[in-house]
């Protein structure tokens, strides 16, 4: 039954408020036809679990169902694309689909197979967001197969991006295994170790062998398989000419070892197997803690992410769709609503308007005429157009502006090396200096006492807690990031936002809210009549404009206007109580020779108005700011450069200077070359920079600058390549994000000191030759335990003081 | 207390039949995803709808 | 069509559901009767089949083996096959398993009454009965195997890595520690002995708690809270490192059980350090049981399933806090041997295992009967009986454990015992015994008033016998692709795989090579004055293990000052290097008796045997009077001396043709003495052999005139 409070209805499907409370189907109200059709074709399957296992679990269904939008699908360039596995009898096919979002998601997408015969299987990777999905092509094509899911609301994501990435990384697997490998070791050669430690007189000497050599076998795969990474990335660096810390690391290891089979072969003492095997295990856990990602996020989508990955074309009198890359100039288009051009085109059509909020990032649509060129990238609204591709999709605008080298050229300025690094160049230096140093003094005496000397030096000083202080620290942090709305790529970006001088902003979207514009009456008074009937007319349109004004506007009760049409391009018409409403451009009413005195110079959105052939004034679409902006400026302008890179015109120019006071660092018409350059201009004086952007246009700029943030209101949904995706409203957190990602660094540097200490407090013992299996298998653990603990809690403490949502 | 080796053998291989385990547990992809497989088993899969209605009945004991 | 439809089994769930309930009354009946007995001594006295030395074994196996492992079939066979969306395996092999299971049951539960018992505790089944558990549990993994190899859900839910770790560690320990030979038909003797048998009993013990009380029961928690509460488990991930985690460091918590014995100092502490490792995953376990259930408290108020969840899982933490605790040196000083021990095993017996047993009969039954619980309103009673009852066992037991070893240790300024009688310590808590005992009588009636809960809602609804689902199976062929991805991963890792089979080669190897030499290395006496038993006293030792003294009195004193000057020289590991079994024990409801012999003369025993009052006023000892009249049974006497020499206990060769007139010899002697003593009685009866044992025990290091015939009898023979 559906919920209705002080009768509002909601949409039992989407939870979506009910325009009316018509739509209903056996006793179930719905919000559009899309929802209702849903829910029939649901409890006709009787999968009506959907609706039990979660409130309103569906998604508002925007595109009608039934067209042939994914016909393209089944082009076999673009199906062997995309098909995983196929065999004989059946398909495997993995989607990324955007609304999974629940219980009843996960159930409804795994029972596909009950809404269509030619559906085997179906598997959802829930954190991913992604259906894998094995079928029948026979029975259903690729084409219809999408076709289902977008009929249930569950429409995939299909682009060359996520094409080209089919792969998935799958070394996460690997680090388990080593991580696996190494706790059994580790675990089992304790038990093997721990007697002669607890043991007050010296151990039986057959157990005392048999524990020998069970450490050794079981010591060795860990050598062999666990430590790897560790010992081949040391060796990469140095081959390079290069030290990182996995060097002083790798030294300690094969040191520990081959000690301890010496010690063990010899009879000397029982090794120490325990402390290797425990300290490859704690290193592999600061790896895995590291290793976190965002798998529903992806942070490096380019163009080829909002491309289409075929087109409709029309060829001597018959359509045919063929992939993208093989456009020709001179190729008819067909593209229907809401589809991308692909190419920089000419529009045949009269007229239409385009989104371009891909471009620029500017939501609302601009009208195109007949002959205009429309570069690639814009979003046709409203129906079908025609247009003549005039470049090939290679050397369209955007393309070009993606084929920058920066896209390609991991740009080396960007990956600075990490404090990490720095530390341990002289770390190892010193640690390798005080060996030498200790061995030589205990030369005199006797090679063996200096050997021995030279290597517990090595092994003490192995950096296990200091190479476990950042991972754990970043680690942690990234994680608190992410639950208060910060989603980074990877942990080495914090240490680069600690590091940022200043700021540049994009306007649209960063710091408007983006499809939410204010919407102004200039003109004359209105009445509460006249409101109420310019409000039905509007409502009727799907323009937009119309969508947008009738939205904020008090919804009276939905009305039959008398007479009502449509002239794409230019306005609306329609008649209600015999009163005659004309809403849309100027040219609009000059046509219906309605004298108008036109609105201020400067280029605006505007929707005229005149009602029984009197002008009354115009509706302005403004872009409304986010709260708080002042207070945030008013605190960033003390600590950094602050700049504004916008693609639009200044409209917005006297809103803007109040939050930049000067309007020196405000630079409006920018195309996305000129933000480049200016990122680079500032790097060049030796500043680092970070960058908030949202539209594709600024995606060179963000990749560019140290730090590029995507500041998106629908996290998951699409970003251009960054690195790190800000929710929007959580902007105004932003000095706080720059301040933890500081402090962050100091508990680094603080744990540093600790482990350095430790090292000090070993080498103290090492250097007299006075180091033990037993002080190693305390100091090992007690060191990197105490370092995670440290900086975990610190770091989280740090979060609450700063208000950052710490706890899960 | 030779009876310790016998213990320790069988641990032993006890535990490494654990580790094969493990190993084969990542090998296959049992771990890809740590999330869905918790809320999939909360599903009944039922072959009429008002089974699946009490079975996803969050309290089996209302009178 | 790939959607296949198959049919879950019910019967069997059903079947081992009424087994649960019923098993679980009689445990819970017996156990109230052996209460009962620690303070009325003479309640259904004199019947041998009823003494607390035959009674407890019977309590223990009950509740664990009847009880808890019918209801871990019980959840296995209801979430198994739903959470792999298959059938089991085999029907067949699932009745196999579960009258199986239950003839295990009944002949223990005739087998205990009558004496037959290993006295190893939780292993006190004689060895036929050995035999059928193994093939039980065998049938049962492969049916389980078979299953998940057929199952149509690719991923093995965490639940079913529990119940894998169960059957598999379960299976080597049973096996392990039963190593036995048999004497005759319902006797045998274990391989090892002393200190070796106690380190595998508590190696095994241990284990038997981990991976039968706790390994499956945390399966259940996680299959049971997430459906009971209809919401996911809190983090699944955590799940999966909480089982990893556990299943490595539990099997060497075992010594703990052992501090301050005969063992290696070092294999002591091992088990300690391993107990507190364990703290990490079991908490784990525990918070991400509870944490499920965040923001879904009402539900927890309306749904009894879930009350008796969650109180189930919280003293599992509880428990599993106080393990560790108890397993650090000092703490166990205190509570070993008293009845905190007992209250310890009862927060985790009557709470987790009863408390998750109970949630799923409610879950479960209104299911399989396709009916709603009968009444909500008795379930919440038996809640609260169970829960009341819970708290009334484990106070009081904590503190008459408290209170005992306090008494035990205290001593007069002069440096004397304040309380040199043990009595004195056991009338102290007698009052305790009584509450607990109430305690047990309101768990019991919560139990029954489920099996009214249960009766009723089995008569309103009707049992689905085979329940319809259908599921379609994962392509088997996608994933060998994946194989195919991961096969220079598979390279990567080919020195772990190398190892690992150099490893196993090696450690079977070293299995099949030290198993003899352990034996024979155990038997070489490391104290010369330490002498095989005689016959008789080899007899004696029988009946004493028959009447399972060792449930109340230990024979293992610790190197504390309380208890050298109590009892006696502490003990030393050779003096046990000829006890097939060990007869440690773990409880002093009674006196320690590792050096009794000698310290009464037999009349004393004589008497105190017929009727404990008459020489310590106010003991609860019950009267074995039946040992006066019944003759003692000789004619295995041979067969054990024999079976004992095979065990490397070194009679003189030949020595089985003299035994009989060696037994004679010295059950005259003591007659004779006891007949100087003004106490008539034939030398042929149980009595005699039972003083003879007695007087034997811990004299071999303090040469004591008693053991001057037994010496006399094998130093003469082995000269001829």
């Amino acid at each position: 039954m559906a919920i209705i409070t002080e009768n509002i209805i909601l949409c039992d499907h989407c939870g979506a408020e009910c325009r009316t409370a018509d739509i209903t189907s056996s006793d179930k109200h719905f919000c559009c036809q899309g929802c209702k059709t849903v829910y029939d074709l649901l409890s006709d399957n009787n999968l009506c679990t959907y609706y039990s296992l979660e409130e309103h679990p569906g998604e508002t269904i925007t595109s009608d169902p039934d067209n042939n939008r994914f016909e393209y699908l089944n082009h076999p360039d673009i199906k062997n694309k995309l098909i995983e596995f196929s065999d004989d009898d059946f398909s495997v096919v993995t989607f990324f689909i955007p609304s999974i979002h629940c219980k009843s998601c996960i159930w409804l997408l795994e029972n596909l197979h009950k809404l269509s015969k030619g559906v085997e299987h179906a598997r959802v990777d829930f954190i991913r967001r992604e259906v894998s999905i094995t079928y029948h092509p026979e029975v259903l094509n690729l084409g219809e197969l999408v076709k289902l899911l977008a009929s249930i609301g569950y429409e995939p994501q299909v682009n060359l991006d996520n094409i080209d990435k089919k792969e998935r990384d799958r070394s996460n697997r690997s680090l388990y295994l080593k991580l696996g490998v190494a706790g059994f070791a580790f675990g089992n050669i304790m038990l093997y170790s721990l007697p002669a430690y607890l043991s007050h007189e010296p151990l039986d000497p057959n157990f005392q062998f048999v524990f020998s050599i069970l450490n050794i076998v079981l010591a060795l795969p860990v050598l062999l398989f666990s430590s790897t990474d560790y010992l081949k990335s040391a060796g990469l660096a140095l081959s390079q000419k290069r030290i990182n810390m996995d060097v002083p690391i790798s030294l300690g290891i094969i040191v520990l070892f081959s000690r301890s089979i010496y010690e063990i072969i010899t009879g000397i003492g029982p090794g120490y197997m325990d402390s290797f095997t425990g300290l490859v295990f704690f290193l592999l856990i600061g790896k895995l803690f590291q290793k976190k990602t965002y798998d529903g996020l992806s942070f490096d989508r380019d163009y080829r992410s909002y491309f289409p990955l075929s087109v409709k074309i029309r060829k001597d009198n018959k359509e045919q769709t063929v992939p993208v890359s093989s456009l020709e100039i001179g190729d008819y288009m067909n593209l229907r609503n809401r589809e991308l051009v692909p190419a920089d085109s000419v529009l045949m059509s009269d007229s239409t308007l385009v989104d371009f909020s891909f471009v620029t990032g500017e939501s609302t649509p601009i009208e195109k005429k007949k002959g205009d060129l429309i570069y690639a990238g814009g979003r046709i609204v409203g129906q079908a157009v025609e247009m003549i591709v005039s470049k090939e999709v290679s050397q369209g605008y955007l393309t070009r502006l993606w084929n920058n080298e920066i896209f390609h050229t991991e740009s080396q300025d960007k990956d600075l090396s990490t404090i990490t690094d720095d530390a341990s160049v002289y770390f190892t230096l010193g640690v390798i200096l005080t060996a030498v140093i200790s061995g030589l003094y205990w030369m005199h005496i006797s090679t063996a006492i200096a050997v021995s000397t030279f290597t517990s030096v090595l092994i003490i000083a192995c950096p296990c807690a200091l190479a476990l202080a950042a991972p754990f620290t970043l680690g942690s942090a990234m994680n608190i990031y992410g639950r208060s709305g910060l989603f980074i790529k990877n942990t080495s970006i914090i240490e680069r936002i600690s590091r940022i001088r200043s700021i540049v902003f994009d306007k649209t979207g960063t710091l408007t809210q983006s499809n939410q514009s204010n919407v102004n009456w200039k003109g004359q008074e209105l009445t509460e009549y006249e409101l109420k009937i310019i409000g039905i007319i509007l409502r009727n349109s799907t323009h937009p404009l119309s969508k947008e004004i009738s939205g904020k506007m008090t919804s009276g009760e939905k009305h039959e206007p008398e007479h009502f049409e449509e002239h794409t391009g230019l306005g609306i018409s329609g008649r209600i109580d015999g009163h005659t409403i004309l809403a849309g451009s100027i040219n609009w009413l000059l046509k219906n020779n309605i004298d108008v005195n036109p609105g201020d110079e400067k280029p605006r959105t505007e929707v005229h108005i005149a009602i029984d052939s009197h002008y009354k004034g115009y509706f302005v679409l403004g872009k409304s700011y986010r709260e708080g902006l002042p207070q945030l400026f008013n605190h960033l302008r003390n600590n950094f450069e602050l700049a504004l890179l916008s693609g639009d015109n200044d409209a917005e120019k006297s809103n803007l200077v109040r939050f930049f006071r000067s309007d020196n660092q405000l630079h409006f018409n920018q195309s996305p070359e000129d933000k480049l350059t200016y990122i680079k201009n500032i790097q060049s004086n030796g500043n680092r920079v970070m960058m908030l952007g949202d539209g594709l246009n600024d995606a060179g700029a963000l990749k560019k600058s140290d730090v590029g943030i995507a500041v998106s209101d629908d996290v998951g949904s699409f970003s251009p390549a960054c690195d790190a995706i800000l929710d929007a409203n959580r902007i105004l957190t932003l000095p706080t994000y720059l301040k933890f990602a500081r402090s962050s660094m100091v508990i680094i540097f603080i744990s540093y000191t600790i482990s350095l200490l430790y090292n000090l407090i070993g080498l103290g013992f090492a250097v007299q030759g006075m180091i033990s299996p037993l002080l190693s298998a305390v100091l090992m653990p007690v060191s990197s335990i105490s370092i995670i603990l440290f900086t975990t809690t610190a770091t989280h403490l740090t979060a609450k003081k700063m208000g950052l949502s710490s706890w899960r | 207390m030779e009876v310790i080796f016998l213990l320790i053998g069988f641990s032993l291989l006890l535990a490494i039949g654990f580790l094969s385990a493990f190993i084969w547990a990542v090998k296959s992809g049992q771990y890809e995803d740590k999330y869905t497989p918790s809320v999939r088993m909360l599903f009944d899969e039922e072959t009429n709808d008002s089974s699946s209605l009490n079975q996803n009945d969050p309290n089996p004991n209302k009178e | 069509m790939a959607l296949e439809t198959f049919r879950y089994d019910n019967k069997i769930v059903r079947n081992f559901a009424f087994a649960t309930v019923f098993w679980g009354i009689i445990g819970f009946l017996v156990g109230l009767i052996v209460a009962t007995k620690l303070f009325a001594p003479n309640f259904l006295g004199f019947i041998p089949e009823l003494t607390f030395g035959r009674l407890r074994p019977l309590h223990t196996n009950t509740v664990i083996f009847a009880f808890a492992g019918n209801a871990i079939f019980l959840g296995i066979y209801y979430s198994l096959p739903r959470l792999l969306k298959t059938e089991m395996y085999s029907k067949v092999l699932s009745n196999i398993n579960f009258w199986g299971w239950q003839m295990v049951i009944i002949s223990a539960a005739i087998s205990l009454p009558l004496g037959f018992t290993t006295s190893k505790e939780y292993a006190e089944l004689e060895w036929p009965i050995d035999i059928l558990i193994a093939i039980v549990w065998i049938i049962f993994g492969i049916n389980m195997l078979a299953t998940i190899m057929k199952r149509r859900e690719k991923h093995l839910y965490v639940a079913i890595w529990f119940y894998l770790a169960t059957f598999i560690t379960v299976a080597v320990l049973h096996v392990v520690n039963s190593f036995e030979l048999p004497v005759s038909f319902m006797k045998s003797y274990p391989l090892y002995a002393g200190v070796q048998d106690a380190l595998v009993q508590w190696w095994y013990g241990h284990n038997a708690v981990a991976f039968f009380l706790t390994t499956p029961f945390l399966g259940i928690m996680y299959y049971f809270i997430p459906k009971a509460s209809n919401r996911p488990i809190y983090s699944y991930r955590l799940s999966i490192v909480h089982f990893w985690a556990l299943i490595f460091i539990y099997i060497w918590a075992g010594p703990h059980h052992l501090l301050y014995t005969a063992l290696p100092w070092w294999a002591q502490s091992l088990g300690t350090a391993f107990s507190i490792m364990l703290i990490a995953p079991s908490w784990g376990g525990m918070l991400n049981g509870l944490l499920t259930l965040r923001g879904a408290w009402d539900k927890v108020r309306e749904s009894p399933v879930l009350k008796f969840l969650v109180v189930g899982v919280t003293a599992y933490g509880m428990a599993t806090f106080e393990g560790p605790m108890m397993s650090l040196k000092n703490v166990n000083a205190i509570t070993h041997y008293t009845d905190y021990v007992i209250a310890h095993v009862h927060t985790g017996a009557l709470l987790w295992n009863g408390g998750l047993s109970f949630a799923m009969l409610y879950f479960i039954i209104p299911r399989i009967y396709d009916t709603k619980l009968f009444s909500k309103k008795l379930a919440n009673y038996h809640f609260w009986f169970a829960t009341m009852g819970a708290l009334f066992y484990v106070i009081p037991m904590y503190f008459s454990g408290i209170t005992q070893s306090l008494m035990w240790k205290e001593f007069t300024p002069q440096g004397f015992l304040r309380y040199p009688n043990f009595l004195e310590t056991v009338k102290q808590v007698i009052p305790m015994y009584m509450i607990r005992a109430f305690g047990g009588v309101l768990f019991i009636t919560g139990a029954i008033l489920m099996i009214i809960n249960l009766y009723k809602t089995v008569k309103q609804g009707s049992l689905i016998a085979e329940e319809e689902a259908s599921a379609v199976p994962f392509k088997r062929n996608s994933q060998k692709r994946r194989e195919g991805e991961a096969y220079h991963r598979w390279l990567e890792s080919k020195p772990v795989l190398f190892s690992i089979f150099t490893f196993i080669a090696i450690i079977i190897g070293g299995v099949v090579e030290y198993v003899p030499t352990a034996l024979i290395k155990s038997n070489i006496p490391t104290i010369a004055s330490v002498k095989p038993y005689t016959p008789l006293e080899l007899e004696g030792r029988d009946i004493y293990i028959r009447e399972g003294c060792n449930n109340c009195h230990s024979q293992m004193i610790r190197p504390f000052r309380s208890e050298t000057e109590r009892y006696g020289e502490y003990a030393k590991a050779g003096e046990f290097v000829y006890d097939h079994p060990f007869l440690w024990g773990s409880k002093r409801t009674g006196p320690d008796l590792e050096r009794e012999g000698g310290k009464y003369p037999n009349s004393w025993h004589f008497l105190h045997m017929k009727d404990p009052g008459s020489t310590s006023p106010g003991s609860i000892m019950p009267a074995f009077t039946w040992l006066y009249t019944q003759k003692l049974d000789t004619s295995h006497t041979i067969a054990k001396v024999d079976a004992m020499r095979e065990l490397g206990v070194p009679y003189p060769k030949g020595y089985e043709h003299e035994a009989m007139v060696d037994l004679r010899r010295q059950a005259d002697s003591i007659t004779k003495d006891l007949t100087n003593n003004g106490f008539q009685i034939r030398s042929d009866k149980e009595i005699i052999a039972l003083i003879a044992y007695l007087q034997r025990l811990g004299t071999d290091i303090k040469a004591q005139p008693t053991t001057a015939v037994r010496d006399s009898i094998l130093s003469e023979y082995s000269t001829k």
